[in-house]
């Protein structure tokens, strides 16, 4: 019976640390030094493009919600989507949709343009079937906001 | 001690399983009906339609399988600037998104699931920010199922 015990006791050791694994970081960040917000979004634009994403539109973080002539213009998001990837993903769980169509923030600083996007692998933690999914879609946003930044 | 192992590997069991859900809602009405309500229900909580993202054309009209799903961001100026004060890293979640998706006849709305944000941000005043939200969407939602 004792060697039941440790065995159990082992499995929920092996159980616990699978479970945890490495923390994945809420945000994926890089910063586009020295260029301003329209140059940063051009620069988006382009490696968006170059990674096979569609390009779906851009808006201040306060859209619609003050009159255009209000809208902050240090902040802006850009939105943008792979077809495939989404009708891929959509049939393993709608959920998903939590994290489409793919954005990334830019916000304006006094030496360039930070650019951040919310980690799919961060968002996918509670969505087990997502995670492959989520591992590769982290990957191309690193590249893209790393060709970006350049 | 059979028995106890069984029990306690089942609590494990479950515990490890356990999985926090986004705020979900369902009614049987069409997505014309739907996108009319949500939008009401949105309006009477003071928040506003800022986009209507229709991926179920999108997807179809470039010859893949129509998903019946729509997403909806929402969000209102005071989130935005209570956010850019309080918590920057808070933007990242705004505007709001929920996701309308038909089955069978049937509408189901969900939001984002909250939970990861919650655990990011465990001290006040993100945290709280972050609680305001999900009651305003579950406000809404509420107020969609009435409609």
């Amino acid at each position: 019976m004792r060697k039941q015990v440790r065995l159990f006791i082992l499995l929920l050791v092996c159980l616990g640390a699978a479970h945890a694994g490495d923390p994945e970081p809420m945000l994926i960040t890089t910063t586009a030094q020295g260029k301003t917000m329209d140059q940063a979004v051009l620069a988006l634009g382009q490696a968006i493009t170059d990674h096979n994403y569609s390009f779906v539109r851009q808006q201040a973080i306060d859209s619609r919600l003050v009159p255009y002539a209000q809208e902050v213009r240090s902040v802006r998001l850009v939105y943008f989507c792979n077809f495939a990837r989404m009708d891929r993903v959509l049939r393993l769980d709608p959920r998903a949709t939590q994290m489409m169509p793919c954005r990334v923030t830019l916000v304006e600083t006094p030496t360039g343009v930070d650019l951040i996007a919310v980690n799919p692998a961060w968002v996918s933690q509670n969505m087990p079937v997502l995670h492959d999914e989520c591992q590769e879609l982290k990957r191309d946003y690193q590249s893209i906001l790393e060709e970006a930044s350049l | 001690m059979k028995r106890s192992l069984c029990v306690l590997g089942l609590s494990v069991g479950l515990v490890l399983t356990v999985r926090a859900e986004p705020l979900s809602v369902s009614k049987n009405v069409d997505m014309r009906q739907a996108l009319d309500d949500i939008t009401l229900a949105a309006t009477n909580h003071e928040l506003v339609l800022v986009k209507m993202q229709p991926i179920d054309h999108a997807l179809e009209k470039r010859g893949f399988e129509n998903p019946h799903i729509r997403i909806l961001f929402i969000g209102s100026e005071s989130a935005v600037r209570w956010a850019e004060v309080a918590e920057p890293k808070l933007l990242n979640l705004l505007p709001l998104r929920l996701t309308l998706f038909q089955k069978d006849g049937r509408m189901t709305v969900i939001s984002d699931d909250f939970e990861p944000w919650l655990r990011e941000f465990p001290d006040a005043p993100a945290h709280l920010m972050i609680r305001a939200w999900q009651e305003e969407l579950k406000a809404t939602l509420d107020d969609f199922v009435k409609q």
